[in-house]
């Protein structure tokens, strides 16, 4: 096709260059934008409520205390300033606990933030010299949070003025960021403490092993993909009793523990995020019914069928017998019915083994399956945690609850090839990466404080 | 939960040097990607694993939003690429019909739009993205129930930038500023990555300016760009600004750079009637071209055309335009067109009813009201035209 332009006009106008670069789009039979047409953004990114991590577990140096603790805004990466990670302002926090096992939250913590901005419009840092204490006037941003605790008898605010600890903007910024990470933790009426702040990312994986649904292989993988990265986080310790039903822990030992994260539409709050066992999307959850599942409150998960015929017919177990000649167990798998929907109990499938479902609790009705993280509160800190958990025998892991040293996607892997069935673990079935770069922590809240390194400096 | 698309968008913004044809071939053995996939771009991963049928769509929706942010119409052919691939590996995916949807709503294939965006919906209700372009189609077509429906289920599923935004807009062509306005605060309050920004606060922008209130428009304009340095709409609307504050010789500094970075048809347009205002002639020069390879590579934009030729053209030829548009998307933009091209045509008496459709909704947009006073003055009607509006600046209310 030949095209008439008066070149020496466009050039006189200094913009033959622009033009080529735009029609040349445009012989492809492109529009341009024109005046009609108002455009939105599809999908804005949102990771402030995306929720990335939930982990529940009898904490090791207080056993008669539960650990809850949950991540979001994943791979923020060290010294992203100026604005760092802030928690969203008009957005719900939660960690929610059903201790009867009708799917229905019977506990809510619920944690909303709200800023203290200092800045002005002098200067866009987060902080203008060395940050030596939350109260440090150098400081020119922080969060403060409340934490309220819903129940069906009423809502009661445990705190109101919490600070969350500030994102770790680096060495000459935070000379002793632990001080400030110590200095944000609070007491809770009764004997619990609270944190929000920002730590490590402490999810050690090689995602590029679920690729498998894409054609990927098992040889890439073994670097920890999530490495040197932080997360903002919630954590709550709280006595047992607290949240057993009817406060008693030796007849109802079990709780089921489900993290969601609700933003405000200007009339409502609406569910945006959903997370209860790690990796739900990733083994169960099919890519299309990831939006329903993040907006699906756990009661209604029996009543999707997709959902459940997923667990029972997992993609995974299919593709790891392609691929790797690891025999898929026999169809449906009441298994990971088990350990995804109803929790593990002789008489809720062919585990053989009575550890976190709630039909155990003495007190609790019937059970409506649903899938969220299910912790026996009764069964003790192990004294040598193995990273597998259950698997190996060691039964104060995943997936009764869930520790911050719990290699997930290996038990994940493992619990899909069959491993709770057969008691015996499948060799080489491993994402290589076994465990986080970075130390837990002795006591509350356990996971390491943030890095201030750039990742890729590392 | 946790996924890479976040990041592979922000990948995205960087180097584009890429075309789509390089993997869509059998990839050959690829060296195992060094980087950790958080870092992964999408387009790394889809060389890793040109498999992923999602993937592919996400890319694809990606390119369509670029081409949205940057005007550059050629990451539609991009798009193309990747939905193509996709639509390959899975025909029926929630999130392939989704991509095939926004691309055909980029594209101003609305009827088509509303079709795939209804099928994606149907296979997947939960689909917030869908619903998006659902709205956008709806409303082109001029179904403003329709894409009512589907904003707010929109705001049940996802609220936040892309649901806000597309709220904001269904407020304000129902004539509620302050809902328009409060949502677009919203959108703002929500925003996280800088071009999500800059794109609420340039619209905080717009609804300022069409209201008359050029100082918070001009505000707004700034804080965009302090967001997302040299974003083309936000200079663009400073330019408006300047140019409808009587600063015109800033206001055409201003379009130099517009244009340059980016010669829209619409952009073009706003510069011509500023030189005009300041006594100079218009250069219709690039416009032209700009049509004319338009029109050779069959692509259909009718409005700006009619738009155009009503205020400094052919009438008759306005008309004919502005009738192949209406024909097409008979929404409120389109009506006013229609209706303002049968005025210059001299013909008020037929162009009175799409006048009334145009402002029928309580719309208050200073452009469709000034034309139908007009309208209605040649008709010898009892009319008060608008004493602030200017007539020889009509491009620079009419965006948006």
């Amino acid at each position: 096709m030949e095209l008439r332009i008066n070149r020496r006009a466009l050039v006189g106008l200094g913009l033959a260059a622009a033009v080529a670069a735009s029609s040349l789009a445009v012989l492809r039979t492109d529009s341009g934008i024109a005046s009609s047409h108002r455009e939105a953004p599809m999908i804005a990114g949102d990771p402030q409520h995306d929720n990335t991590d939930v982990y529940a577990f009898v904490s090791p140096d207080k056993a008669d205390t539960v650990t809850l603790l949950a991540n979001w805004i994943p791979f923020e990466e060290p010294q992203g300033g100026p604005n760092f990670y802030p928690f969203a302002t008009r957005s719900r926090y939660n960690i929610k606990i059903d201790n009867d096992g009708d799917a229905r939250p019977d506990i809510t913590y619920e944690w909303t933030f709200r800023n203290e901005d200092k800045r002005g419009t002098t200067t866009f840092l987060y902080n203008n010299g060395p940050v030596t204490s939350l109260d440090d006037p150098n400081l020119l941003f922080r969060q403060r949070y409340t934490l309220r605790k819903i129940t069906p008898g009423g809502t009661r605010t445990l705190v109101g003025d919490g600070i969350v600890a500030p994102s770790n903007v680096g060495p000459a910024s935070m000379p002793d960021y632990g001080t400030l990470r110590a200095q944000s933790l609070r007491s809770l009426p009764g004997g619990g403490k609270v944190f929000a702040g920002q730590s490590d990312e402490a999810f050690f994986l090689d995602l590029r092993v679920f690729d498998l649904l894409y054609g990927g292989n098992l040889s890439e993988v073994g670097q920890d993909t999530a490495k040197g990265y932080n997360v903002n986080t919630v954590a709550i310790q709280v006595p047992a009793k607290e949240l057993a039903l009817k406060g008693d822990v030796r007849r109802n030992p079990v709780i089921g523990i489900c993290s969601t994260t609700d933003k405000f539409n200007g009339s409502r709050y609406v569910q945006v995020s959903r997370l209860c066992n790690p990796l739900v999307n990733e083994v169960v959850s099919p890519a299309g019914l990831k939006d329903a599942f993040n907006a699906l409150p756990p009661e209604k998960d029996a009543d999707v069928a997709p959902l459940v015929k997923r667990v029972t017919d997992p993609e995974v177990a299919r593709l790891l017998e392609a691929v790797y000649g690891i025999k898929a167990p026999a169809t449906p798998r009441n298994d990971l019915v088990e350990i995804f929907l109803t929790g593990i109990a002789k008489q809720n499938g062919p585990i053989k083994a009575d550890l976190n479902s709630q039909v155990l609790n003495k007190d609790a009705g019937k059970l409506r399956p649903s899938e969220m993280l299910r912790l026996n509160m009764a069964v003790p800190p192990a004294k040598d945690p193995n990273r597998l958990g259950v698997l190996a025998g060691d039964l104060q892991g995943f997936p009764n609850g869930r520790r911050l040293s719990d290699d997930v996607v290996d038990i994940a892997l493992q619990a899909v090839a069959g491993a709770a069935l057969t008691g015996k673990l499948v060799p080489g079935l491993t994402d290589k990466v076994d465990g986080n770069d970075k130390p837990f922590l002795q006591s509350f809240p356990y996971i390491p404080l943030p890095s201030n390194v750039a990742v890729n400096r590392r | 939960m946790r996924s890479l698309a976040v990041l592979a968008g922000l990948a995205l913004l960087g180097a584009m040097a890429f075309t789509i044809f390089s993997f869509s071939a059998a990839p050959s053995e690829a060296p195992v990607a060094q980087a950790a996939p958080a870092a992964e771009t999408l387009q790394e991963r889809l060389r890793r694993l040109p498999g992923d049928h999602r993937g592919w769509a996400e890319l694809a929706s990606q390119y369509v939003d670029q081409a949205r942010i940057t005007g550059d119409p050629s990451y539609y052919t991009k798009a193309e690429g990747a939905i193509a691939t996709a639509a390959k590996l899975r025909a029926g995916d929630d999130a392939v019909l989704t991509g095939q949807a926004a691309l055909a709503a980029g594209r101003h294939e609305f009827a088509d739009a509303v079709r795939l965006a209804e099928r994606a919906v149907s296979v997947n209700p939960y689909g917030a993205a869908a619903y998006g372009v659902l709205a956008d189609a709806r409303t082109q077509l001029g179904d403003l129930r329709g894409a009512r429906r589907a904003v707010d289920r929109m705001m049940d599923l996802r609220p936040g930038v892309a649901a806000f935004a597309r709220a904001s807009y269904a407020a304000e062509l129902r004539g509620d500023l302050a809902g328009a306005r409060k949502y677009l605060e919203m959108a703002e309050d929500d925003a996280w990555s800088p071009a999500d920004v800059a794109y609420a606060r340039y619209y905080l922008g717009e609804l300022a300016l069409h209201s008359g209130d050029l100082a918070t428009a001009a505000d707004w304009y700034a804080k965009a760009l302090q967001a997302y340095p040299a974003y083309p709409p936000a200079l663009a609307g400073q330019a408006r600004t300047a140019a409808l504050s009587g600063r015109l010789t800033e206001a055409l500094t201003l379009y130099d750079t517009v244009v340059e970075r980016l010669p829209l048809p619409q952009y073009l347009i706003e510069q011509g009637e500023t030189r005009i205002k300041a006594g100079q002639a218009p250069d219709w020069t690039l416009l032209r071209a700009q049509r004319k390879l338009f029109q050779a590579a069959g692509v259909r934009d009718d409005l700006t055309w009619a738009e155009f030729e009503a205020d400094h053209g052919d009438p008759a030829s306005a008309v004919e335009h502005a009738r192949a548009e209406y024909a097409r998307n008979p929404n409120l933009v389109a009506a006013d067109a229609l209706a303002w091209a049968l005025f210059k045509a001299g013909r008020p008496a037929d162009a009175l009813p799409y006048a009334k459709k145009a402002t029928a909704t309580g719309w208050r947009n200073p452009l469709l009201t000034y034309h139908r006073a007009r309208i209605e003055q040649a008709l010898g009607r009892p009319v008060k035209v608008d004493a602030g509006f200017d007539p020889t600046l009509p491009a620079l209310a009419r965006f948006s």
